[in-house]
């Protein structure tokens, strides 16, 4: 069968090669080693960064951030319109088809945003159930909103408004996630849990000559001194974030090249603002004011990043002049003093056991804040109970991070600092009624300076509340064979692969 | 008492596991007296210098001594095994005595128990106790406790049984002497042995179990220097810094052979001579 199915695989490429001189008859794959592995291609029903990334690749969405993450580009939609009210929302249809080469319709987009925002299984319903109308015209699709919710747009742009093919959906049922079919440049061809997964070329893609790479391995390599050996053995093409400490050492290597970027990232310690003595602001901005984050940045990120003025990432609206809390202990003593603390307090910090740049933050939180009096003990948990661990309050203080999927601010200051929201200020339970209303507000106002403001605002008001201790920015890191080209990490944490070339 | 220490020190692999222990005590003890470094002091201006005059096993990737730390550590690695051996023995030797000695229901409800504990792979339950009462040293101390008896129950169960049946232990009941003072006087002191000789290759498993646990972040925490530990922790520096994978790493091997060695000594000195 095997040999049966190759010999088929030999005779369609030769067959191309006839038919078309011109282009390459080698077929070249592109090998990335990650850490993060797809666990559903379902793009309602995820979560976490290793099955977006891989969604993103197969699946399209109306509009997408553009590569520099401040501001949306055209993906399906060619162009849009939006009513000065912002409550209609017009988007035109580019000719584009689903990799089973039948085309993307209006019904097909209609389908898939109706089912982010009511659907059961949808963990985003919040994103697009202001959306209360839909309406097909020819090649457009009209979304019309009763309350005016200016995210509404840029959400389109998120993983879980991935268009899908409305006929094999309703046909297969959950069964289709096992083999999708997106009008995304690549489509699924294997997949096996744990170890990799296997993308071939869309044949059908719109964007003409893309992508350039035929076939597309995604490896998953747990351990990141593994993928840096892969690298070196030539058994990768790409590597996502290798060793921090590593990274030096790769980049002097010949033929090797790294890259890095700051995505809209940020990393804290959340504190539970209802345990004692977290509920006092004193003593949040004392811990904040007895970190060392450039020690941090330079002793444990080796660099790759920058310091946090606060959990938001600097990004649209932000207020660039923000200073970060200064490294100040004799100002930390004086405010535990004010709170009746003058000798600090015993208290307990989880960490994620995987993740060896937290385990080494931790540590060095642990120093600095002993100098304050604070004695911090380090509780290492597994990675997947980290998020229901916070959730539901059983915690001091919890070394974590955000992303952003948008290039809006919306969604991560609603996701950080607004409770009740979906997570309650990342489950700090921290409230401040103030923000809570500029963001009822920001929500309702079109997008401009005045939008700007509020946003540059609330982020004031979350630095000055201090739920968290804001820590940093931290870059994402890759190396790549210098034979590829075109490869990069995106604002949004993700990469695209229609571009990257491999030259022989 | 005499001959046993005589006939012990005739075994030279008991002699040389003995000599082994009193290193790693005596770098135990004396290490915090002549160090000069701390173990947990941070200095990011001396990272990951490699092994030198100042820094016997170099500096790992916070600028702290690793000398200090595999030192350190060696306390609570060797508190873990011995806890970590010496009461579930224990437990494990009243039970299997209790049960070889009764017989009948008794024997049959310990045995069961026994049987089920046994049936779960040793890693399996221990990582299973750890992630449910969260991990720490002392939850680790009870998983222990919990899992590790019954090797000892089942060894003493059958130690007693052939006890039992032999004539001074029929003439001990003959002579109407209570069940538990012959349990106590007759077969138990006879009954102990092999338990003994298991107990050290147990501490072999145990040093290297707690150091798995650690590894993967089940046991104790950081930034305690435990060895499996500073292992995990060096795993990203292997290449650039290899002590600071080495020397815990050997530090392990090196106690794990000492207590075998002693284990060795152990089996050859008990082993009765009749039998």
């Amino acid at each position: 069968m095997t040999i049966r199915l190759k010999l088929l695989l030999a005779a369609s490429v030769i067959a191309l090669g006839i038919a078309q001189p011109t282009s390459a008859v080698f077929a070249q794959t592109l090998k990335v080693a990650l850490g993060d592995e797809p666990l559903s291609f379902d793009p309602i029903a995820t979560s976490d960064n290793g099955s977006i990334w891989t969604q993103l690749l197969i699946f399209d969405t109306l509009i997408r951030p553009d590569k520099a993450g401040t501001g949306l580009e055209p993906g399906l939609a060619a162009s849009w319109e939006v009513s000065p009210d912002g409550l209609t929302l017009t988007f035109t249809l580019r000719d584009a088809k689903f990799s089973d080469g039948t085309a993307v319709t209006p019904e097909d987009v209609v389908f898939s945003l109706k089912r982010a925002g009511v659907d059961e299984k949808s963990q985003w319903k919040r994103f697009f159930n202001p959306i209360t109308a839909f309406k097909s015209e020819g090649n457009k699709v009209i979304l019309t909103l009763e309350q005016p919710f200016t995210p509404a747009f840029n959400n389109l742009a998120l993983f879980a408004a991935a268009i899908l093919p409305e006929k094999l959906v309703t046909e297969q049922g959950d069964a289709f996630f096992e083999h999708p079919v997106g009008s995304g440049p690549f489509m699924l061809s294997g997949w096996t849990r744990g170890s990799k997964v296997e993308l071939t070329k869309n044949p059908h893609y719109w964007q003409e000559g893309k992508p350039a790479v035929e076939t597309v391995e995604l490896d998953i390599v747990a351990e990141p001194t593994a993928r840096v050996l892969r690298l070196e053995a030539g058994e990768a093409d790409v590597i996502l974030d290798p060793p921090l400490n590593q990274i030096a050492d790769l980049s002097s290597k010949d033929g090797i090249t790294v890259g890095s970027a700051i995505p809209y990232r940020s990393d804290f310690v959340l504190l539970n603002n209802t345990r004692p003595p977290f509920d006092n602001v004193d003593v949040r901005q004392a811990l904040n004011y007895a970190v060392d984050k450039d020690q941090l940045v330079k002793g444990v990120l080796f660099d790759k990043g920058k310091v946090a003025a606060t959990a938001m990432p600097v990004m649209a609206y932000a207020d660039e002049s923000l200073k970060p809390y200064p490294y100040d202990p004799a100002k930390a003593k004086e405010l535990l003093a004010k709170a009746g603390l003058a000798d600090g307090f015993s208290t307990k910090l989880l960490v994620d056991s995987g993740n060896a740049a937290h385990r080494n933050v931790a540590v060095a939180l642990q120093a600095m804040l002993g100098q304050v009096g604070v004695k911090a003990e380090i509780q290492m948990i597994e990675g997947g109970t980290m998020w229901t661990t916070t959730k539901a309050g059983e915690y001091d203080m919890a070394l974590s991070f955000a992303t952003s999927d948008t290039v809006d601010p919306d969604q991560l200051i609603g996701f950080l600092a607004v409770n009740p929201e979906r997570a309650n200020a990342y489950h700090t339970q921290w409230q401040n009624t103030h923000l809570n209303d500029l963001y009822a507000k920001e929500r309702a106002t079109v997008n401009g300076p005045e939008r700007g403001a509020m946003f540059k605002e609330m982020v004031e008001v979350f630095k000055e509340g201090a739920p968290m201790v804001f820590l940093y920015h931290p870059a994402s890191n890759w190396a790549n064979l210098n034979k590829v080209k075109g490869f990069e990490i995106l604002p949004t944490s993700n990469f695209r692969l229609e571009d990257v070339t491999i030259s022989e | 008492m005499k001959s046993f220490t005589s006939r012990y020190m005739r075994s030279y692999a008991g002699v040389a596991g003995l000599f082994m222990l009193l290193v790693v005590a005596a770098v135990v003890v004396l290490t915090p007296l002549l160090s000069p470094w701390d173990p947990f002091a941070i200095d990011f201006g001396a990272t990951t210098l490699p092994p030198s005059r100042l820094h016997w096993f170099g500096t790992d990737n916070f600028g702290r001594d690793i000398f200090s730390r595999v030192a350190a550590g060696a306390v609570i690695d060797l508190r873990l095994a011995l806890v970590c051996v010496f009461v579930p023995m224990t437990m494990g030797i009243a039970v299997g005595l209790v049960a070889g000695f009764y017989g009948g229901w008794v024997d049959t409800l310990l045995m069961r128990i026994t049987d089920v504990v046994w049936a779960f792979p040793f890693y399996v339950l221990v990582l299973a106790i750890v992630g449910v009462l969260g991990p720490s040293e002392g939850n680790l101390y009870i998983a222990f406790f919990l899992v590790n008896w019954v090797g000892y129950a089942r060894i003493v169960r059958g130690e007693v049984l052939l006890i039992s049946r032999l004539e001074y232990i029929e003439a001990a009941r003959l002579l109407r002497f209570g069940g538990p003072w012959i349990m106590a006087r007759h077969i138990l002191p006879n009954a102990v042995s092999p338990a003994l000789v298991y107990a050290m290759s147990d501490a072999v498993l145990t040093v290297q179990a707690v150091a798995a646990l650690s590894f993967f972040g089940l046991g104790v925490q950081p930034p305690a220097p435990e060895w499996g530990l500073l292992i995990v922790d060096s795993i990203d520096y292997m290449r650039q810094a290899p002590w600071m994978t080495l020397f815990p790493g050997l530090a392990l091997a090196f106690s794990g052979v000492a207590f075998a060695l002693v284990g060795e000594g152990l089996a050859q000195t008990l082993r009765p001579e009749g039998r």
